[in-house]
């Protein structure tokens, strides 16, 4: 098949143009939340002021998983999920402006039963969706199931409309907690305002090695209201390790021993996860031996600040 | 443009490439052997056209595009894509115009095609709509059910609309029904540009 994908693409491609350091590295035991056997090794990030805890590495679902009613690849989706169970995963973040993604989310729990570390993350968007409460009903159909661990405004969409139905949802027990989300660096200053004035429990922006932009005053501020923060676009869409696959950009040597890191999933992820004031990142994969590495980044050697910093030196020479 | 800035439309284009393969795939299977029938009907519409007889090729013509705006975008793209249904509902509004066209006459076609440029393009985009595209996917190893046929698919149906309609219109009416199949071919063509590049 890929062959003749690759002989189809590139006839497709044809057609379509002419058509239009200081400290030492820490055992994840040391982290901000300690490894727990139970949960294979993954490092669990404290959040909120009840004390939970949330594995570090979680999913998301954009492009990867909406692949609509077709068996085949429904059935190969559910194989990517059983193995983020099967290395302690927990967050899963998806979007009504993903396609069919909570229709194979709801179809891959269907098969593989719902796992207790499940946290659901959903979101609500644009008024075009109806009111935050029916996109909320319509979602947990679709998901098939009763309860969302958490619901947050899509991109700032509304958000003072949704922000407000959603806190009224939460406190009569329809929802866990609520946030809101942004990616790409955008409408930083308003979602600042947001964290500063309003009670939310969750932030979602892109923060990778590449675009830290909110090392400066959101992820301080975030810290400081014990708002819990999930990391989107951690490969900055894929471009970011597909480049440096494709490169053959080898691992630098220090890697294994200050990172723990043998590949460069993990090495970009635990630069992420490492950092104090992220609760998770969500990696997306449509592929069982991606999910498989992406979750190992989440337990062995964290690295230290300092070995953070010569991580983001090493990313920016290259 | 880069392979950066494919990344950065990737963030329009929901799906990934072998997931919109598949797409393809199940369409095709699923509506085999339809495809026959409305080749030749576009085949005909072609005949039609070419004989001066614009005014059947126009109402032969409408049903085919609101059959793709639901078979293809409401019932199938859409599941991929929620802007699918709007796309549907605009295939089917292209549908109505040409209707409108052909029963009120405004926009046919006075005279016989002759050799002007506009007739010889028109020819050529109906050509490669109704022959061409389906031979890429042929030439590629798909079997007939799967080759992207004219009145099934959207990218062969609307570049050989284009080419129709060169050969049967004429004037703001030509330009006013070429704007949807010139919209989608944009973002068809956006889309596999950004599929085969990121
Ligand atoms: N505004 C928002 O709320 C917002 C915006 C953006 C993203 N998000 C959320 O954040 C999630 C993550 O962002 P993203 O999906 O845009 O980008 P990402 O996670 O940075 O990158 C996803 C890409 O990385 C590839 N990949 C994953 N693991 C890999 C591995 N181990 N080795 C090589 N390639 C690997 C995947 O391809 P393969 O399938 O081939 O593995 C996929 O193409 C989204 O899915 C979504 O849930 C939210």
């Amino acid at each position: 098949m890929n062959n003749r994908l690759s002989r189809r693409q590139s006839l497709k491609l044809l057609a379509a143009a002419i058509t239009a350091g200081l400290l030492p590295s820490l055992p994840v035991a040391a982290g901000p939340a300690a490894a727990n056997p139970a949960n294979n090794g993954m490092l669990q990030k404290k959040f909120g002021k009840a004390g939970k805890a949330l594995p570090a590495i979680g999913m998301g679902t954009w492009r990867t998983f909406n692949v609509g009613s077709d068996p085949k690849l429904l059935d190969a989706r559910t194989q990517v999920v059983k193995a983020f169970f099967e290395h302690g995963g927990g967050l899963i973040d998806s979007s009504p402006m993903y396609g069919s993604a909570p229709d194979v989310m709801g179809y891959a729990l269907q098969k593989l039963g719902l796992p207790d570390s499940l946290f659901a993350a959903e979101k609500v968007w644009s008024p075009a969706g109806g009111s935050a409460r029916e996109q909320v009903a319509d979602l947990k159909q679709r998901w098939q199931l009763e309860h969302f661990n958490l619901m947050q405004v899509h991109n700032l969409t509304d958000w003072r409309e949704h922000l407000a139905a959603l806190r009224q949802m939460k406190a009569d027990g329809k929802i866990g907690h609520i946030g809101i989300t942004t990616s790409h660096g955008r409408r930083h200053k308003d979602l600042e305002q947001i964290m500063a004035s309003e009670d939310i429990d969750f932030i979602q922006l892109t923060y990778n090695i590449t675009h830290r932009a909110v090392e400066q005053r959101l992820l301080p501020l975030a810290q400081e209201k014990g708002i819990a923060v999930i990391a989107n676009r951690p490969y900055d869409g894929g471009s970011l390790i597909k480049g440096l696959q494709r490169r053959n950009q080898p691992l630098p040597e220090w890697a294994a021993e200050e990172c723990g890191s043998s590949n460069w999933a993990d090495f970009l992820l635990k630069f992420i996860v490492s950092h104090p004031a992220i609760t998770c990142a969500i990696p997306a994969t449509s592929q069982v031996a991606h999910m498989q590495e992406n979750m190992a980044a989440g337990s062995g050697v964290m690295p230290s600040a300092s070995a953070r910093q010569r991580m983001q030196r090493y990313i920016e020479a290259l | 443009m880069s392979d950066g800035s494919a990344y950065q439309l990737q963030q329009f284009i929901p799906f990934s490439r072998d997931v919109y393969f598949r797409l393809l795939e199940r369409i095709g299977e699923s509506f085999w052997p339809l495809h026959v029938l409305t080749l030749l009907l576009g085949v005909l519409v072609l005949l039609l056209a070419l004989r001066h007889k614009v005014r059947a090729g126009s109402i032969l013509l409408a049903p085919l595009w609101a059959w793709v705006g639901y078979a293809f975008f409401i019932r199938h793209y859409a599941e991929l894509n929620w802007a699918g249904n709007y796309i549907g509902y605009a295939f089917i509004a292209e549908a109505v115009m040409l209707l409108l066209i052909a029963l009120s006459g405004k926009g046919l076609a006075k005279t016989a095609p002759d050799n002007r440029p506009a007739v010889i393009v028109g020819l050529i985009l109906a050509l490669t709509g109704l022959v061409g595209w389906p031979f890429i996917g042929l030439l590629s190893g798909d079997s007939w059910y799967q080759a992207e046929v004219f009145g099934i698919f959207a990218d062969p149906t609307a570049i050989a609309t284009l080419g129709l309609l060169l050969i049967m219109l004429r004037g703001w009416l030509l330009w006013l029904s070429a704007i949807i199949p010139l919209l989608w071919l944009v973002i068809s063509s956006l889309t596999w540009w950004v599929l085969l590049n990121s």
